[in-house]
């Protein structure tokens, strides 16, 4: 993770590197101990969750979730944020269970047009200082009103390959956690281990030197919207391929949960800072909460509320944490 | 509405040629797109001119109530927006509706109001103690209102009281009351904005919190005070709106966006320090003129929706270049945030 900026004249003492590295080295610690915590209390509630087939059912929702954070975590890295992305994700589920079955090029050129929008919004971002907040606002209610538009009602049906990626099922392994690990290196090479990745950082911490180093801060600011639409794009086809269905509203919560899930892994609304790893537990943290709450058989009234609640207390835990660190 | 009065001289151009006499006013591109659309719906549908506007004026109340406490939580400037105003106004409509059944209609619209104010400050907690971002704590809060609001639809199965039903749809002369009360709202807030310390205040944090902070503004308690005004104004709406049209649980969802929209529409800067409270009504007409034409046009939800969003966008886009502020005021957001993360570096020493 992050290099801690610890004294450079004489090796700091136990307890100063413990504390450095709770504040710098592993911000996604919290998030780590919260899905731990979630897990275990699943666990104590429904033993049968240790098996293949209890882990694939119950990290099988936090799939989508964790591409999305990904996309989020990019979009975050250079110090925006998407709020259009649950609306988004519930449009490509629309467009892979009707255009993408019946007229497969005309949804292929569906989904590589939403890339292109994002480069566009990357460009309007950085060329006319907008906020991005309100031109992804209002690019969801573009979403939303096309998916209405494409299929009015939830239905339809993925195509054949699609529904197979669903319904794979590895021997031994549950087959979510591969993908939770391909999305996590996805996210991590694009964020920390190419050199486009510091570019975005660099964008989101300090503008002035990057321009000053010779590099397009629109084309960065573009290639972090390009790399995040499309890492949404796979978050809706592996949505579709589990609901095996397309329904624009069916990622609607996706919003809060991704900003919610970076922010759980350490990141921050400044930019500068990606935490692939953060991300990763902080959305599979978020997914497991849904899966528990539905577990311990909670009014479906009172679900949202908790899930609100459970994303505050572990915001304030964080602040709680990071005072104690400092 | 000359909103210059409310800038400090300094930020006036130095030349006194370029000075006007009669400014453009912030809301004159929204009032122009008022009587473009009205005159489309003419057009469209000959005859009885003024029926489309007397129309939207007993829909426009509501959307302009919602937008004036957001433009309040805009005008505090970058990061500052409410999200939960949508399902406040699902809320505190079941509110009105199942208070008001027991104790009459006045104290149910006053739950309603309280309502709403409570949830505010859910958001005014999170923001202020836990440092949560305005988006995110607004976001929680109006998930936790999200599920009152199934709560309540469970348990209530009653109808707005006859009385106030009549009274949302009482006229004076043609005109509703209830625009009437809105504009007398709208006024006080306008005036409340260039001539008291609450109202200077918003728009000085906006311009800079820090500067606000370092001349002895409690920007806490401005914070709260603007996020309490729209969380309030969100539930008066909502318990108007159970009258208007009737308790759901997807009553206020559009207003969401419609409100920010509406702000944004009307003038007020989207990066704070800039509040035009006669463009929230441009804004709130253009917005139910709009949805009146294209109803009449006979497109879609889908359609609308689709327009909606790209209207919101290009003005976000136009308004950027047109008001030559948009590099001023995003240097200064960029400086709201980095000026946070270098105060926590120096503490960390």
């Amino acid at each position: 993770m992050t290099t801690s900026s610890a004294a450079p004249y004489a090796p700091p003492a136990l307890a100063a590197r413990a504390r450095t590295s709770a504040l710098h080295g592993f911000p996604a610690l919290l998030s780590l101990v919260a899905l731990v915590a979630v897990f275990v209390i699943s666990v104590v509630n429904q033993p049968g969750i240790l098996s293949v087939t209890g882990l694939t059912l119950m990290l099988m929702s936090a799939v989508p979730l964790v591409f999305a954070a990904q996309a989020q975590m990019l979009i975050m890295s250079v110090g925006d944020i998407d709020l259009g992305i649950g609306a988004l994700i519930g449009l490509v589920t629309v467009i892979a269970a009707t255009l993408l079955r019946e007229s497969p090029l005309l949804g292929i050129a569906m989904l590589t047009a939403i890339v292109v929008v994002y480069a566009l919004l990357g460009l309007i971002v950085q060329k006319r200082k907008v906020p991005s907040i309100i031109v992804t606002l209002g690019m969801s209610f573009v979403w939303l009103g096309i998916g209405l538009q494409i299929l009015p009602t939830p239905g339809g049906a993925t195509p054949d390959w699609l529904t197979a990626i669903g319904r794979w099922r590895p021997e031994g392994v549950p087959s979510p956690l591969i993908f939770i690990a391909i999305a996590t290196i996805i996210g991590w090479y694009l964020s920390r281990q190419s050199r486009a990745g510091s570019r975005l950082r660099a964008l989101g911490s300090n503008q002035a030197t990057l321009e000053k180093a010779g590099w397009s801060l629109t084309r960065t600011r573009v290639l972090a919207y390009v790399l995040a639409a499309i890492l949404i794009v796979i978050s809706g086809l592996l949505l579709a391929s589990q609901t095996r269905s397309g329904d624009i509203n069916s990622a609607s919560n996706f919003t809060l949960m991704t900003i919610a899930a970076v922010v759980l892994g350490g990141g921050n609304f400044s930019g500068g800072r990606a935490l692939p790893i953060g991300a990763t537990l902080g959305a599979v943290t978020l997914g497991l909460i849904t899966v528990l709450l539905s577990l311990m058989s909670l009014s479906s009234s009172l679900q949202s509320a908790a899930q609100g609640a459970i994303v505050l207390a572990v915001l304030a835990g964080r602040v709680v944490t990071e005072r104690l660190a400092r | 509405m000359n909103t210059n009065l409310i800038l400090p001289p300094a930020v006036r151009p130095a030349s006194g040629r370029n000075r006007r006499v009669v400014s453009w006013p912030a809301w004159g591109w929204s009032f122009i797109g008022v009587l473009a659309v009205w005159a489309l719906i003419i057009i469209a549908r000959p005859g009885a001119p003024f029926d489309p506007i007397v129309q939207s004026l007993s829909l426009a109340p509501f959307l302009v109530l919602v937008a004036l406490g957001q433009m309040l939580v805009i005008t505090l400037g970058p990061g500052n927006i409410d999200v939960s105003v949508g399902t406040i106004i699902s809320m505190s409509s079941y509110v009105s509706v199942a208070v008001g059944a027991s104790a009459g209609p006045l104290v149910g619209v006053l739950a309603a109001v309280i309502a709403g104010a409570v949830a505010a400050l859910c958001s005014v907690l999170a923001i202020l103690l836990l440092r949560v971002p305005p988006i995110i704590a607004t976001l929680a809060t109006s998930l936790i209102v999200s599920s009152a609001t199934l709560l309540l639809a469970d348990a209530s199965r009653n109808s707005a009281d006859a009385s106030l039903r009549v009274f949302v749809n009482a006229k004076l002369l043609g005109v509703p009351i209830i625009a009437i009360l809105v504009v007398a709202i709208t006024v006080a807030i306008a005036l409340m904005l260039r001539h008291t310390r609450f109202g200077l205040s918003v728009i000085a944090v906006g311009q800079s919190a820090r500067a606000a902070e370092r001349s002895g503004i409690k920007v806490w308690l401005v914070t709260a005070l603007a996020y309490l005004a729209s969380g309030t104004f969100a539930g008066l709406a909502g318990g108007l709106l159970a009258a208007f049209i009737s308790p759901s649980t997807v009553l206020g969802t559009s207003y969401m966006l419609d409100s920010i929209a509406v702000v944004v529409i009307g003038g007020t800067l989207i990066s704070g320090g800039r509040a035009v409270p006669t463009g929230a009504w441009m804004g709130a007409l253009f917005f139910v003129l709009l949805s009146g034409l294209l109803n009449l046009v006979g497109w879609s939800i889908g359609a609308q929706n689709i327009l909606k969003g790209v209207l919101v966008v290009a003005v976000v886009i136009i308004s950027a270049t047109a008001s030559g502020t948009a590099k001023s005021s995003f240097d200064r957001s960029l400086t709201f945030f980095t000026s946070r993360t270098s105060i926590k570096e120096t503490r960390n020493g």
